[in-house]
């Protein structure tokens, strides 16, 4: 009885998928069909979601998803006179270049993207560009900031925002002329790990470029104690010491050189110190950190869809509770990229594997005007298809506040240089 | 001279900060014969209790050692048993399932704070932060000082407590022969379940001053609990006097080579350093571990 109870259930079982599988398929066009008829642009956004990454992954997504609201409160990308809203979908890398080649496969794939905004990270970019190669899928990238992104030539990748190289190694010559007495000499101190390192390289070649001397260029590892190298550059007594590293490290730094009593004329930093979290970690001992970002709230550019980028500033810190850094900036401005070359290629969702061709190649003839500054990329050189065109502007943290001191005709405030010993 | 002496120091007090996480992990290891891959998250938890107690309510970060001491030394001693089920259960190698119970807390205890507290890098504050102290030529960093003292004071105290008491006594007997422990009227799982919370209390203990010399945000938990294996590996595993030599030993070589060879070539030296005594001397520094 027993038996015949289970075959009987197993046969009815097996009935019931069989029945459900049909009618699955037999739905599946059905499904298609309606999914076509929504007719929205879709975006995909593949960034870190999670691991030791989140926090510029979360600024990166935030700014994506700005654009994706301003555009979308305005009924969406107009095109032949018709509007189109944009759908977002999102992938995680996990911090992990490889598991985000995976996710943008997947967003290709499964979400059929028609064009994707790129990861925080430079390592992740480089992993992902061969997948937009292989799909043939435009990808620009509001963040990324390693030159080696550009090296490789990326045919269908576009960076919002000038490789590392450019902006750390132009914003020692910019603190060398704001500086009074002007600075001589600099200790260059860089974490090993992609970014920090290209950034480390950028002031190093900074240095040179400027007419200054290096006297010491330290690499240090990610798990390193710091005293050693910071006792060690106290003794060659540089004017200025310069780190490329992420937030944890600059903090670590700050912390480290006051406990050894030391603090050099100037402390520059290229990436972190505009956000708030920096500041409020070290209380009054962030103050006087220099650093160099390419955007500010207080610039002078516009555009129609976030208008001035006080504006978009004020739009922003009502939506993410902070004032919006540069990172968050430049993924909003990848989303006016988008919408014009959406603009110019008049072609409506969804995009055909042709249109995202053109939709490529429409990208790379941008020559805009946005609240983020002027966007044009590069057509070749080691720099191929990124923006170069934004001037760095040097920051200080005056009073817990980030203020451009320099250049003279973006400084708000003067440099207070040289630094006072600590207290 | 100066650098000489002043890398000297950086070194010591280095090893001093990394023994005070890695006295109590090697004390886990010996009685519950049991590596826990957690151990960064408990330092981490230590550093966000300090940052809270700074940042909520206004108090000196050094306020939250004794509090991280009884509150995660409770917890601990609620997750004692759990793992003291798993590593005497009797699926076969309980050991590598433990060592999974303990790598999933370690993840639990990572995405749990990534999302509780979020991502931003935190700070702890305390009346020794950025202080030091001149003695001629060198500068003395006063909350690593305050760190070195917790170590040797920690590992005293251990010492004390485990050569000196009846308690230790039926201890370092578990440590020895489980077995033979609990035929002579030792409760195995009791003890072990204090000894898991004496572990996790006295580590988070550490975490709020890594927190105050450091900082502190969820993904720094690994590089501890990496610290905490070498040195463990270094001094042998289970051995409470080695882990103090062997943190001594990485941190000066550590300070050595960074500021006379190049700091990229620090953790080259570590690992050296490791597979040499390695080879030497299987059972680690002292020869004494299991």
């Amino acid at each position: 009885m027993a038996s015949f109870n289970r075959s009987f259930s197993r046969r009815r079982f097996l009935g019931g998928s069989a029945l459900a599988v049909t009618a699955g398929a037999l739905g599946m066009p059905f499904v298609r069909t309606a999914r076509a008829q929504a007719a929205t642009f879709k975006a995909g956004v593949i960034t870190s979601l999670s691991g030791e990454n989140i926090l510029g992954g979360n600024l990166t997504k935030q700014g994506y998803d700005l654009w994706a609201e301003a555009i979308n409160a305005k009924g969406g990308v107009e095109v032949a006179g018709e509007k189109f809203k944009v759908d977002m979908f999102y992938g995680d890398d996990q911090s992990n270049p490889a598991t985000g080649a995976d996710a943008a496969e997947r967003l290709i794939v499964q979400n059929e993207v028609d064009v994707l905004f790129g990861p925080y990270t430079s390592g992740s970019t480089i992993a992902v560009q061969p997948i937009c190669q292989k799909y043939q899928v435009p990808m620009i990238s509001g963040s990324a900031e390693s030159p080696n992104v550009w090296k490789a030539k990326p045919e269908f990748n576009f960076g919002i925002i000038p490789s590392v190289d450019t902006t750390s190694g132009l914003s020692l010559g910019v603190l060398a002329k704001t500086s009074n007495p002007g600075a001589k000499t600099v200790a260059v101190i860089s974490v090993n790990e992609p970014f920090s390192k290209e950034t480390g390289e950028g002031f190093r070649d900074g240095v040179k470029a400027a007419g200054l001397e290096l006297v010491a260029y330290e690499l240090v590892p990610p798990e390193g104690d710091l005293t050693p190298v910071i006792s060690k550059i106290a003794a060659l007594k540089p004017d200025v010491v310069a780190v490329g590293g992420h937030e944890e490290i600059l903090i670590n730094v700050v912390k480290t050189s006051k406990s050894l009593n030391y603090r050099p004329k100037a402390l520059i930093m290229h990436y972190g110190i505009t956000n708030p979290a920096f500041a409020q970690a070290l209380g009054a001992d962030a103050d006087g950190v220099t650093g160099v970002v390419v955007w500010l709230p207080t610039v002078t550019y516009k555009d129609d869809v976030f208008g001035t980028a006080k504006e978009f500033s004020e739009m922003a810190t009502k939506k993410l509770g902070g004032e919006p850094d540069y990172t968050a900036a430049g993924c909003a401005a990848s989303g006016l990229v988008l919408g014009d070359a959406l603009k110019r290629l008049g072609k409506k969702p969804a995009l055909t594997p042709e249109d995202r061709v053109a939709l490529k190649d429409a990208i790379a003839e941008t020559d805009i005007q946005t609240f983020y500054g002027p966007i044009k990329f590069e057509k070749d050189g080691p720099h191929y298809h990124d923006n170069v065109q934004p001037v760095p502007v040097l920051v200080q943290i005056q009073g817990g506040k980030v203020v451009a001191v320099g250049p003279k005709e973006a400084a708000a405030a003067d440099y207070i240089y040289p630094l006072p010993a600590w207290k | 001279m100066d650098l000489f002496l002043q890398t000297l120091l950086n070194g010591l007090l280095i090893g001093g900060v990394i023994a005070t996480f890695t006295i109590a992990f090697q004390l886990t290891f010996g009685v519950l014969h049991v590596i826990d891959f957690a151990v960064g998250g408990w330092v981490v938890l230590g550093g966000y209790l300090g940052y809270y107690v700074t940042a909520l309510l206004g108090l000196d970060g050094f306020v939250a050692i004794p509090l991280a001491f009884v509150l995660f030394g409770a917890l601990g001693y609620l997750i004692g048993p759990v793992l003291y089920n798993v590593r005497n259960s009797r699926t076969a190698r309980p050991e590598l399932m433990a060592l999974a119970l303990t790598f999933g807390l370690f993840t639990l205890l990572r995405g749990g704070m990534l999302t509780a507290w979020g991502f931003n890098t935190r700070n702890v504050t305390s009346m020794l932060s950025g202080e030091s102290l001149a003695v001629g030529p060198v500068i003395v960093p006063l909350i690593r000082v305050a760190a070195a003292v917790f170590a040797v004071a920690i590992a005293g105290g251990l010492f004390l407590f485990l050569y000196r008491t009846r308690y230790g006594l039926a201890i370092r007997a578990t440590a020895e022969n489980r077995h033979n422990a609990a035929l002579m009227g030792v409760n195995i799982r009791r003890l072990s379940a204090n000894v898991y919370g004496l572990y996790a209390g006295i580590t988070a203990m550490a975490g709020v001053l890594m927190g105050a010399i450091y900082s502190v945000n969820p993904e720094v938990g690994l590089r501890y609990t990496l610290f905490a294996f070498f040195v463990a590996v270094l001094a042998g595993l289970g051995s409470v006097g080695g882990a103090v030599v062997a943190a001594l030993m990485l941190g000066v070589i550590e300070a050595f080579v960074s500021t006379y060879v190049g700091s990229s070539y620090s953790l080259l030296a570590i690992f050296a350093t490791l597979f040499v005594v390695l080879l030497a001397s299987p059972k680690g520094i002292l020869r004494r571990g299991l």
